[in-house]
């Protein structure tokens, strides 16, 4: 502490602050008239309650919908498993299935329709290509 | 010796005399502060008691994080700044008035001016209150904050201008005569 820190602190004890009886007793008083305010117990919130009541009543709202569609059974018979797989597995790809492991199959499977594409894409532009060839060599 | 906060859990456990044992340390540090912010002594002994009433009704909200001296000059404070704005007088008005400045009364005869009266004089409120729990309550920066609702940055700030502020007021002289123009009431 140094000497302007050191008379800060004694310039203020060196005001008298002494605390008479008669402010003392008024203190006192005061205090046994006064109640401690206590923290109401927390409910939950109005807004959490509303939450709830939304949540609950869109669920059921939800059960009902499904329960009233499928009333009646599926409207439709699925096709048994190994006859999807086969009619969606294309020809290409049963011809590698001995040569190549699972996932590249998977692969092939999805490439396949777009490398067509890009086939198709392909031609179209050679077509288009030769068009406006014709049109340029065209001379009146 | 019991700590504060123990009284305080005493306190809000029911215990009308730790409450008691909490004015029995502050009602001496909080009165001479309030005499030095008050217009007169009877209201800085109304804000004294103002000050505990509000403490011991909203005890429940005292945060242990902090430490209760710091959370009872926040509520000092607060009293204090709510007091009509004629009744904090300043001492040149005092002066006009030919009545003695409260603080001046309270302060032992002494052949030099108490500090903390020229203070009163060059500092405004906030940096006052920041200078006197910082060197008299020796309060940390991040307290004197929290009691003040101000940032740290501010409090930093308004400490070292108010150090310099005096210092060069406190020096006589030229200098001083150069650090109330530069920092004039802060």
């Amino acid at each position: 502490m140094d000497e302007f820190e050191n008379r800060l602190k004694l310039d203020a004890q060196a005001i008298r602050a002494g605390i008479s009886p008669e402010l003392r007793s008024r203190i006192d008083a005061s205090l046994r008239a006064t109640e401690q305010i206590r923290p109401v117990p927390e409910s939950p919130a109005p807004g959490m309650n509303l939450w709830w009541a939304s949540s609950l009543t869109g669920l059921a709202a939800a059960v009902i919908v499904i329960v009233l569609v499928n009333w009646n059974g599926p409207s439709t018979v699925p096709a048994p498993l190994e006859q999807v797989a086969d009619r969606t597995v294309p020809a290409a790809v049963d011809e590698f299935q001995g040569l190549y492991p699972p996932w590249l199959i998977k692969t092939a499977d999805f490439a396949s329709p777009l490398e067509e594409e890009l086939a198709r894409l392909q031609a179209d532009i050679e077509r288009a290509s030769k068009n406006v060839k014709e049109d340029i060599d065209f001379t009146f | 010796m019991i700590s504060d906060e123990q009284l305080v859990e005493e306190s809000l456990a029911g215990s009308a005399l730790a409450f008691s044992d909490l004015v029995e340390r502050y009602q001496e540090r909080l009165l001479r502060y309030l005499l030095t912010r008050s217009g007169n002594r009877a209201d800085a002994e109304d804000a004294v008691q103002d000050t505990f009433i509000s403490a011991y009704r909203y005890l429940y909200s005292y945060n242990p994080r902090w430490r209760f001296s710091t959370w009872i000059y926040r509520i000092a404070i607060r009293n204090v700044a709510r007091q009509p704005q004629g009744e904090i007088r300043d001492v040149d008005v005092i002066a006009d008035e030919n009545a003695p400045d409260p603080l001046e009364e309270c302060i032992v005869a002494c052949e030099r001016e108490n500090v903390w009266l020229t203070a009163k004089r060059l500092l405004n409120q906030d940096a006052y209150a920041a200078m006197w729990l910082r060197y008299v309550e020796d309060m940390s920066i991040k307290e004197i904050a929290r009691a003040l609702d101000k940032t740290q940055s501010w409090t930093k700030v308004t400490l070292l201008r108010g150090r310099r502020s005096l210092s060069a007021e406190l020096t006589e002289g030229a200098s001083g005569a150069a650090g109330r123009q530069i920092y004039g009431r802060i």
